[in-house]
């Protein structure tokens, strides 16, 4: 049965009284020198044109494509990235040390950090808020076949689940399966249908 | 035993809320960005990889920040607080409580702005002063593209091999930790020794932060509970600091 857990939406008032405090900080945290009134936008703009999913996305349609890169990812996924024509970045905040886990038809990989939200920002962005949710990161490392059905990914029973959580300096993403009928796709394309929560391992690429 | 350590397999949860979005809120990406900005102004990085030459930049920030810093402010609350709160509600009470601990603002004048917002509307959806020296968010932007690697050369051997089984020590979290509470007690097997050491910049309490050894280790599910309360054909892996882990 549901609880009363209110999810992600809060009562109004909640909402405009953390909104006038996060101002209120903001601006005095501007006038006292520490930041500039630019500071927070440029931050956000850099992870909305630069750093986000759309990176992570061309890798993958790389990988799908060419084994040799493949292979260089997994095995030193800064150096793959680092061959990307990306802006320079690709090693910098919460990318230092990457990992890449490929997804085949006998093992099934899902990215969780149980503590709190470790996450690849050069490869995929910033996280999305079912993953900093206690509910998804308390289930998925006991009943991960369980959660994966309700992202709507159903797995056979006998595809092993491996769960890779971060309590250390490594930040972990998924190389999906390379769905069937992508046969003649361009790189283009096949990034196109590359969401982040399927470089997450809580779905699948679908055409 | 603190919750917010212990999250790891909790029962009788809802069902998994799919929100993809970042942020829920627009002012969410406000505190994100203060975050970052300190994590980008933070003293330590003169010492970091790469050297950045912090005490040039012109901020008036001159705090040690990191995540250690922000994650003890969420996993220092109250446990029954840490579930009510929404994830960027952690940051905004833990942030705006630093920066008075530290001395840079007060409560009263965070209180006293934060009121006049609210009762002000013209006030609340005013453009944000300018500020000035953009040689500050030369540095944000250059901490973002270089980041700051925690890897550093190997104080001593790596104490673990790969094959190896080792068990979690029952060590005590206090304010913050990077054990997972499920774990201690609990056998693995090395999978992997990664190259080098890795420090945590933030001291804890509980034993990381200088330079040490950091495992890949894979822990059977049934190794970690009942049978009957976990998936077959489950394997859970986690990057577990040297200081954290005991020969079986």
């Amino acid at each position: 049965m549901p609880s009363n857990y209110p999810g992600f939406k809060y009562s109004t008032d909640r909402e405009t009284f953390s909104s006038a405090k996060a101002k209120a900080l903001e601006s005095l945290l501007i006038e006292k020198g520490i930041i500039t009134g630019d500071t927070v936008n440029k931050i956000l703009s850099y992870f909305e044109t630069e750093m986000g999913p759309f990176n992570g996305a061309k890798i993958v349609a790389k990988a799908w494509v060419d084994p040799d890169f493949k292979n260089l990812l997994l095995e030193d996924c800064n150096a793959a990235c680092e061959q990307m024509d990306f802006p320079e970045g690709m090693s910098g905040a919460e990318g230092e040390h990457m990992r890449i886990v490929e997804n085949t038809p006998e093992v099934h990989n899902v990215i969780v950090c149980t503590l709190c939200s470790c996450y690849p920002w050069p490869t995929l962005g910033l996280p999305p808020y079912w993953f900093k949710d206690p509910t998804f990161r308390a289930r998925v490392v006991r009943e991960p076949r369980q959660v994966l059905s309700e992202f709507g990914v159903q797995l056979e029973e006998s595809v092993q689940i491996k769960v890779w959580d971060s309590s250390a300096q490594i930040r972990w993403w998924v190389l999906p399966m390379r769905p069937a009928g992508t046969e003649g796709m361009s790189e283009a394309q096949l990034a196109n249908l590359l969401t982040p929560e399927a470089m997450m391992g809580v779905a699948t690429v679908k055409v | 035993m603190k919750l917010q350590h212990n999250l790891g397999g909790l029962e009788g949860l809802d069902p998994i809320t799919p929100e993809t979005k970042v942020f829920v809120e627009p002012w969410e990406t406000r505190i994100f960005g203060i975050h970052t900005a300190m994590m980008a102004l933070s003293n330590h990085l003169n010492t970091s990889l790469p050297k950045y030459d912090i005490g040039s930049v012109p901020t008036q920030f001159k705090s040690f920040w990191t995540w250690g810093h922000l994650r003890q402010g969420a996993e220092g609350l109250h446990p029954f607080e840490y579930f009510r709160l929404r994830y960027y509600e952690k940051w905004l009470g833990g942030i705006s409580g630093f920066f008075i601990d530290e001395g840079y603002i007060t409560q009263e004048e965070l209180d006293a702005r934060t009121a006049e917002f609210l009762q002000d509307s013209t006030k609340a959806a005013a453009p944000l002063p300018k500020g000035s020296n953009s040689a500050i968010d030369t540095q944000v932007e250059q901490y973002l593209r270089k980041g700051d690697s925690p890897k550093r050369p190997l104080p001593s051997p790596a104490k673990f091999k790969v094959g190896d089984q080792v068990r979690i020590k029952n060590v005590s979290p206090a304010a913050h930790s990077r054990l997972p509470g499920n774990l201690k007690g609990r056998i693995a097997e090395v999978v992997k020794v990664y190259e080098g050491a890795f420090t945590y910049f933030f001291p804890t309490e509980d034993g990381i932060g200088t330079p040490m050894p950091v495992y890949s280790l894979a822990f059977q599910a049934t190794h970690l509970w009942e049978a009957s309360t976990t998936e077959a054909n489950l394997v859970y892996y986690n990057d577990i600091f040297e200081a954290y882990i005991e020969a079986v």
